[in-house]
């Protein structure tokens, strides 16, 4: 099965091994990983602050860069959904639906498409909290693929009450308003069980919940789900 | 006394910063009714009852013209004196010619959002008129001199220890009153304004156009008080509310009160007909119903954004909204606020004096999870953005940075340099000037690049 | 042009190249569990859930009865003109400001929504003002949906039709719910020709 990595342009500067992971994780379950090297950023932070114009072009760019893939994996809900949800919207068309119909967040590709729930016992013994990011929620309704696959690995998965309120990156809304920003990432840390390590399948939020703890002078981890999930199959 | 939209993250700084209070009682109120919500939602098909809504919202609009006449022909066969006001002063001119008339010194009022946005309450007050907030927790912010918060619960950015101060001071309870005593002395006070007010202000959430029904939801009593007592009834209510059928309202009344509050329906529903009829005992003599334009044919003139005008003012959108719990109402600086604030503001006042409300969200999309009338508002909110851009209300510093990102995205070996650059550059010393990183990390610790990107970890072979 | 003519011309205008879409139809109030009870029993248990009292009699002897029982210890009271004379408690009679007891006849009443249908006619006075209110509403009267009570209603329509589904009560306080703010804190329903279990 040929599977064509989309790292996105934020993974692939801040998460590089949680990208590494990503394919360490579907060469394991048996896929040929392909990384297509023209590559570069899907366009969503352009969109999301209204510059259609230059957003359209990062589209048609990207549209380009996958035509060949057979399946289209990110690391990453909110650039999955930003395919899925609103390429077919900016650049009608064919090659916009197909794209969109092939393209998965990894979560939702392991458990709907490869069908893993169980990938091994790496995490056994591991508390972790699960930040549900907004984009794999609610544009993709990916909610119960990433606990099946954590607690398929052996970790406990902790009740957190905000655990589907929004972290408040939102892209450039973290630096417009970063007050409110801050604020909202307060809300999720003034709740926060006591866990080993904090996960979500989104860059962005862990940066911004990785940061406001910093700020804060929190002691609490953040790993990228794609990192714990390769942990997670023990090898 | 408000800023006005512009001074939105001027206000959310300042709030967060000085009264921390403000964002504990208005996060623990949001997320009460929230949860409500979500509960009375479970009960029921949501699905389908927020489908059906939304359909006869849109029918209604699309056919707006009809209905709206065919309203004012009913209201009229029922004696109800009908204006129509295209402005604010235009509707507030209706006030002119009623006060006079009738000599009207006290004016009891029931909880009314146009009548906030009209200025109602400032008018009365210069034609020698007395505006007495009868709803309790206008009553409140009306003795603070403040603006409602919320369009449901206006005070509840204020703690029970507020209103125990508060009431203490104004009306002479103790300092350690429970909330039934407070309650019990606003009544009283209240009760004296009832019985003696010449005029009773309200607006409608609904009006039935094939029977020419207003009908407002309430759980006080004091909408029927407002509405029933005073010789005189004046109703604002915005030219949207109108829906088709009297049957309507069964759908309306009951999806509405869940999506606000959590209740099957409110305590009290008045479907008022027109004055009282001659084998009636009481009710007002007079009733004048307002429709009122103000900036909403504004709005349902636009391609995109009309589908805002179906709003049914519950509320559920500023409960669930992660932006507007850290603040309450106060920082957006206009009647309206939150996720329905942010889409109806620049139509109605136009874009440049709405902004930056349509930027005052992460664009979460919770909100539109549990509009009761489907309104697309994350969509919306880009709309409006991208209208900003269109016209030319974007920072110029924003505007360029992102051709050149785009530019640089569409030549990868361009884009993987750029990256390089960033890397490498000791930005974190000067970090705090530049545009996008200051925001950053004013508030948070500065994230830290991989030690290298994947792409050469991908060059380089991963195993 | 008057404001009213400029304004639905706007309206008109703004929506002449829109696509129109019919009006879906009767609203339905689909709910994935449906409930098996009888209308008055709809009634009677959302109606309590909210905070109203009910009490279920089996004819106008035994409600006459209850009445008086209940009447005692009030001071004076405002009837509504519907209230049948052999409903009226003893009492002084009083206007609705200064009454200790309210009484009014109900036009109907909704099991889906555990709504009493008050009149205009009845007196809007008797049925505010008073801090308790008993209402009196005839077992056959009540109807299922809040759809079907407004079908029945809308042929006789007065000034003003109000449904009251509970005693007044409000959270605005420190979100701590009281009640009795304005309208009556306490609403007894007398359902007459019905009994209870």
């Amino acid at each position: 099965m040929r599977v064509a990595l989309f790292a996105t342009c934020l993974a692939d500067q801040f998460f590089a091994e949680a990208c590494a992971d990503t394919v360490r994780l579907l060469r394991h379950l048996g896929a040929e990983v392909e990384f297509p090297a023209g590559q570069t950023c899907c366009g969503q932070p352009a969109y999301n602050v209204g510059h259609a114009r230059e957003a359209k072009r990062m589209v048609r760019h990207t549209l380009g860069v996958f035509d060949e893939a057979r399946y289209v994996v990110l690391p990453s809900g909110s650039c999955a959904g930003m395919l899925r949800r609103f390429y077919p919207e900016l650049v009608p068309g064919d090659r916009s639906e197909a794209l969109a119909s092939k393209s998965y967040e990894l979560s939702e590709f392991l458990v709907r498409v490869l069908g893993v729930e169980s990938l091994g016992d790496g995490l056994a013994g591991t508390r972790v909290a699960y930040h549900h990011g907004c984009h794999a929620l609610r544009e993709l309704r990916v909610e119960h693929e990433p606990i099946t696959l954590l607690r398929g690995a052996g970790a406990e998965v902790a009740p957190w009450s905000a655990d589907r309120e929004c972290c408040g990156f939102g892209g450039l809304f973290s630096t417009k308003l970063p007050e409110v920003s801050a604020a909202m990432a307060d809300t999720k840390l003034d709740t926060l069980p006591p866990v080993d390590v904090v996960t979500s399948a989104d860059g962005g939020c862990l940066m911004q919940l990785s940061g406001r703890s910093g700020h804060r002078g929190d002691d609490v981890r953040y790993r990228h789900l794609a990192s714990l999930l390769w942990q997670g199959v023990g090898a | 006394m408000s800023r006005g939209p512009g001074a939105y993250r001027a206000e959310a700084a300042r709030s967060l910063r000085d009264d921390p209070g403000v964002r504990d009682s208005v996060g623990s109120a949001t997320r009460s009714f929230d949860t409500h919500r979500a509960k009375a939602y479970a009960e029921i098909d949501s699905e389908r009852w927020r489908d059906w809504a939304r359909d006869v919202k849109t029918h209604a609009l699309t056919h707006l013209a009809e209905y709206l006449e065919q309203a004012e022909t009913r209201l009229t066969e029922r004696g109800v004196q009908v204006h129509w006001a295209e402005t604010d002063r235009d509707a507030l001119a209706v006030l002119d010619a009623v006060v006079g008339r009738h000599g009207i010194r006290t004016a009891v009022k029931a909880k009314s959002m146009v009548s906030e946005e009209l200025g109602v309450n400032e008018h009365l007050e210069r034609l020698g008129v007395r505006p007495i907030e009868t709803d309790l927790g206008e009553y409140i912010i009306q003795l603070l001199g403040e603006p409602p918060s919320h369009i449901v619960g206006p005070a509840i950015h204020k703690s029970l220890d507020d209103c125990r101060v508060l009431f203490h001071e104004r009306l002479g309870t103790p300092l350690d009153a429970p909330p039934d005593r407070l309650a019990g002395a606003a009544r009283d006070a209240l009760r004296e304004a009832f019985l003696a007010a010449d005029l009773g202000i309200s607006g409608a959430n609904f009006v039935a156009a094939d029977t020419g029904t207003l009908a407002l939801i309430e759980n006080e009593g004091n909408i029927r008080l407002s509405t029933s007592l005073p010789r005189v009834h004046v109703a604002f209510v915005g030219i949207e509310k109108i829906v088709p059928h009297f049957e309507d309202l069964a759908g309306f009344l009951q999806l509405t009160a869940r999506a606000a509050t959590g209740q099957p329906i409110g305590n009290f529903v008045s479907l008022i007909q027109g004055p009282r009829t001659g084998d009636e005992i009481d009710g007002p003599e007079e009733v004048h119903v307002v429709f009122v334009d103000n900036g909403r044919t504004a709005l349902l003139e636009d391609d995109e954004a009309w589908e805002a005008l179906r709003c049914v003012r519950c509320g559920a959108c500023l409960n669930i909204c992660p932006v507007y719990r850290q603040t309450g109402g106060h920082a957006y600086g206009w009647t309206y606020s939150g996720p329905l604030g942010a889409i109806i503001a620049p139509g109605m006042l136009g874009l440049k004096q709405a902004l930056p409300l349509p930027h005052a969200s992460s664009l979460c999309g919770a909100c539109a999870d549990v509009c009761p009338v489907r309104i697309p508002i994350p969509d919306l909110l880009v709309y409006w953005r991208e209208r900003a851009v269109e016209g030319g209300l974007a920072p110029l510093s924003e505007g360029l940075g992102a051709k050149m990102y785009a530019g640089l995205a569409e030549r990868p070996g361009a884009f993987a340099a750029a990256a390089a650059l960033m890397r490498h550059t000791p930005w974190k010393a000067v970090g705090r000037a530049l545009p996008v990183l200051g925001g950053w990390m004013q508030e948070r610790s500065a994230p830290e690049p991989s030690p290298k990107a994947f792409r050469r970890l991908w060059e380089e072979g991963i195993e | 042009m008057s404001a009213r003519d400029r304004i639905l011309s706007r309206v008109r205008e703004a929506v002449a190249s829109r696509a129109t879409l019919p009006h879906p139809g009767p609203f339905g109030a689909w709910r994935p569990d449906p409930v098996e009870e009888s209308s008055v029993e709809g009634f009677v248990r959302l109606f309590r859930l909210a905070g109203g009292e009910a009490h279920l009699v089996d004819d106008e002897q035994e409600a006459s009865e209850w009445m008086v029982r209940f009447a005692d210890g009030f001071e004076s009271i405002t009837i509504g003109r519907g209230v049948p004379a052999s409903l009226h408690p003893d009492l002084p009679v009083t206007e609705a400001s200064a009454a200790a007891l309210g009484v009014s006849f109900a036009r109907g009443a909704v099991a889906e929504s555990g709504s009493l249908l008050l009149d205009a006619r009845d007196g809007r006075r008797s049925q505010l003002l008073a801090p308790v209110h008993v209402v009196i509403l005839r077992a056959d009267t009540v109807s299922g949906t809040v759809r079907e009570a407004l079908t029945s209603l809308r042929h006789d329509l007065p000034s003003a039709i109000a449904m009251h589904s509970g005693p007044s009560k409000s959270a605005d306080i420190g979100q701590v719910m009281v009640r009795g703010v304005h309208g009556p804190g306490r609403v007894i329903a007398l359902v007459v020709g019905a009994s209870e279990g």
